[in-house]
């Protein structure tokens, strides 16, 4: 080892005890069959299952319905906000309208606006729904959804907009003179081209569905319908001694997919990242 | 292109239509369903997403808004009409006790301003109709006085004009048909309805099937006016302009439940004058701009120098960099929860591991510094990742340029390639300050940004963002004032709107259109 890296191993080291400490614990604890953190030797005396066991042999802990919900809801969110997120960049990128400049301009500003600062508004205004349709009302998964959607457009056709505008003009002229109409150079030319990005920009959005806290927690008050997120915090919350061992089997259940699909995206994800900023 | 043949033409043309029709079949279904149960701004929503939808997909010249028109529905409905709603919101005066409108206020006032007459006077009734209206005979229990109350009036009947039933009540009288015990019995919704007025601000009022009191209306309002007289007390209250009836002599005595009124955006200067208000939202404010600032710094500090330590030559770079960037691949919910267990006074694994008991939550600066520390690392890996990407992208001629005429490595990096990365990375630095400066989840999950003082009567725990400060004062449990939080979400809208548009001016990215 060169003496002139040494601190770069000794800051990567650091840094690698810091970032492995809690996971380290919970994958332990999730083990553990005491069920609590308490204990004073962080190295594992026992084995068991029996927190896995808990988490889907309670029915006050729907946890099953929590992941079923949580993944119904992001792919749901994901598929959906693509497909807007598409045709809407599509539209900003490769036509001339009135009011385009505009529209991009005030697309950026609503974004700016995190859809939660007008929480007591659509609290509000998703209680009036329940009462004539409440499936779409406070409460349900498909109201969340439809809120979800609702900032779908401002984020992915800005993401999008940067990466089509990449694709060569050319190529849509070319199947224009073979005849080709808008929409089918949409469907035919771009689709197929921005496929791979449209797959990442999907993947962060269902991630960041999988995450999201705030409004799913103050719309689902049933425990059958919440999404994991809330699901846990509500578990964890409720007693923290007892219930640490099952929540740490159910957040390991419900992130080492995500973490794989991520690491073995990671290459296109950090692309997609560091290309805003190189671009400036 | 025989490829694009099933895209055009007849079966392109049919399908376009039948999607549209199942559209248009569930809008009107819908439109019905509303209007059913008057639910008239759905009504509306719902009849103009129809009616753009079928303008939109069958009008020649709306190319462009074919793409954008379910992204735009979906944006307007879900968060621009929510923003608009938030906006006038911060207008009013609608908090708890003010939570109705003025009618609804006024009805429940003259509801709850009755009062029995002194000497509780108490009538046998019989329940029956007359004219097809709701009448009934009324038999006073101390005189023995008989009345005929009707919904428009009530009249005293002369003996001899009634007969009387077996238990020495009023039966019958003529024009008066009695109800059936099967009628009486399924008539109990209407009976808590049914006033029979006896002028004076009296009247006469149901108790059950066969009782009824004599009741003086203590509250009354003149609609002309707009004042509310109690006549037992012989107060007036009146309008205060801020969604109460107050009393003309004593501004303080106000009468509950009160409505939400527009307030002229008192909800804002109350912000800044008035003393209750100002100070925790000063304090929170403070603390979120130096949260942001400081974790910010941090975050990028720590990520820039990985991003030097692993840039090259380093065995096990890949490897590292897999592990490194773990926090970010988790979900950030998990993380926090995962944290604020390790940091449990009794269960947490770090008093466990150094054998101490502090209780870490429970004072301010320690909670305050965990919050940082908990953030760090949830961010460093992103600020590794794209400091990677912005030393990636300073030429390589710089590096050499600099290192022939002398330079040393370190002052390659501080005088080259640090003020270089800080101009290519700022609006994402930028953008990370105001992400957490609404970082809502972090502190919620890991202190709830406890702890309260709640001993010297604070609102706002010491580490409470705007943002969570804003979820308390909309949705919390003593007290929830809807009014005042949006007038909160508008200033930070504002702060991070301006922002966001200015490093968005400096980057240049709304040139390139």
């Amino acid at each position: 080892m060169h003496a002139k890296n040494l601190w770069k191993h000794v800051y990567i080291w650091i840094l690698i005890v810091f970032t492995l400490f809690p996971i380290y614990v919970v994958i332990e604890s999730s083990f553990n069959p005491t069920g609590s953190l308490a204990s004073s030797s962080l190295i594992p005396s026992r084995f068991s299952w029996v927190n896995y066991k808990a988490l889907f042999n309670n029915p006050a802990v729907p946890y099953g319905s929590w992941i079923r919900n949580s993944v119904m809801i992001a792919s749901a969110n994901a598929l959906i906000s693509v497909f807007i997120g598409a045709a809407s960049a599509f539209a900003f990128s490769r036509m001339r309208f009135r009011g385009r400049k505009a529209g991009l301009q005030t697309l950026l500003l609503i974004q700016v606006f995190p859809s939660f600062l007008a929480l007591a508004a659509i609290y509000v205004m998703m209680e009036r729904v329940y009462t004539v349709f409440p499936a779409i009302g406070l409460g349900s998964l498909g109201g969340l959804l439809l809120i979800y959607l609702g900032g779908s457009m401002g984020v992915n056709a800005w993401l999008l907009k940067g990466y089509i505008d990449t694709i060569p003009m050319e190529l849509d002229e070319a199947a224009r003179i073979d005849g080709a109409s808008t929409v089918q150079v949409y469907w035919l030319i771009f689709f197929p081209l921005a496929a791979p990005v449209l797959a990442v920009t999907a993947l962060l959005s269902f991630i960041g569905t999988f995450n999201e806290f705030v409004l799913a927690s103050l719309f689902l008050q049933d425990v059958n319908k919440r999404t994991v997120a809330v699901g846990l915090q509500q578990f964890v919350g409720a007693q923290f001694g007892q219930n640490w061992g099952p929540f740490a089997a159910g957040s390991l259940i419900a992130t080492v997919p995500l973490v794989i699909v991520f690491l073995s995206l990671q290459r296109f994800i950090i692309g997609g990242l560091t290309q805003g900023a190189t671009k400036g | 292109m025989n490829r694009l043949a099933g895209f055009t033409g007849l079966p392109a043309q049919i399908f376009k239509i039948s999607f549209i029709a199942i559209v248009d079949a569930i809008l009107i279904a819908m439109f019905f369903a509303s209007t059913h149960k008057h639910a008239t701004p759905l009504a509306i929503v719902i009849a103009l997403v129809g009616f753009g939808t079928n303008f939109v997909y069958f009008a020649k010249f709306t190319l462009p808004f074919k793409f954008l028109f379910p992204g735009l529905v979906l944006l307007v409905v879900f968060v621009v009409v929510p923003i608009l709603y938030t906006i006038s919101m911060s207008a009013f005066n609608y908090k708890t006790g003010n939570e109705i409108s003025k009618g609804q206020a006024v009805t429940q006032l003259l509801q709850t301003g009755l009062a029995p007459d002194a000497a509780n006077t108490t009538y046998d009734m019989v329940l029956g109709k007359k004219n097809g209206d709701w009448a009934a005979l009324l038999t006073e229990q101390s005189t023995q006085q008989v009345y005929l109350g009707t919904t428009t009036g009530t009249t005293k009947l002369d003996k001899g004009t009634y007969t009387l039933n077996g238990i020495g009540v009023a039966g019958s009288a003529p024009g008066f048909v009695p109800l059936t015990a099967d009628q009486t019995a399924s008539a109990d919704s209407i009976i808590g309805a049914l006033k029979f007025p006896l002028g004076n601000g009296q009247f006469i009022a149901p108790q059950s099937a066969d009782v009824a009191v004599l009741l003086t209306q203590s509250l009354v309002y003149d609609p002309k006016t707009d004042i509310l007289t109690n006549t037992a007390l012989n107060r007036t209250y009146k309008d205060n302009g801020d969604g109460n009836f107050a009393n003309v002599k004593d501004k303080t005595e106000k009468l509950l439940p009160g409505w939400r009124a527009f307030n002229n955006f008192r909800n804002y200067t109350h912000l800044f004058s008035d003393s209750t208000v100002r100070g925790p939202f000063i304090g929170v404010f403070i603390w979120t701009v130096s949260f942001a600032f400081l974790t910010v710094i941090m975050m990028f500090g720590v990520g820039f120098l990985l991003a030097i330590a692993l840039d090259k030559k380093i065995a096990f770079r890949r490897f590292y960099r897999s592990i490194l960037i773990l926090p970010y691949a988790i979900p950030s919910f998990m993380s926090i929860l995962i944290w604020n267990g390790l940091f449990n006074r009794q269960f947490g694994a770090i008093n466990g591991l150094f054998h101490t008991n502090i209780d870490w939550f429970n004072s301010p600066w320690l909670a305050k510094g965990i919050i940082l520390l908990v953030n760090l690392w949830l961010g460093f890996p992103y600020f590794y990742l794209i400091s990677t990407g912005a030393l990636q992208a300073i030429p390589a001629e710089l590096e050499e340029a600099a290192s022939i005429d002398g330079a040393s490595p370190r002052k390659i990096l501080r005088l080259i390639k640090l003020p270089l990365m800080l101009q290519i990375l700022s609006p994402l630095l930028i953008s990370s300050f105001a992400f957490n400066f609404n970082n809502f989840n972090l502190i919620y999950l890991l202190t709830a940004g406890g702890p309260t003082d709640v001993l010297h009567g604070k609102t706002a725990g010491a580490t409470d963002i705007l943002i969570t400060y804003t979820y308390k004062t909309a949705f919390g449990s003593s007290e929830q004032n809807l009014g005042l939080a949006c007038a909160i979400s508008m200033i930070m809208f504002f702060i991070v709107g301006s922002l966001s548009l200015w490093s968005l001016r400096r980057s240049k990215v709304l040139d390139g259109f």
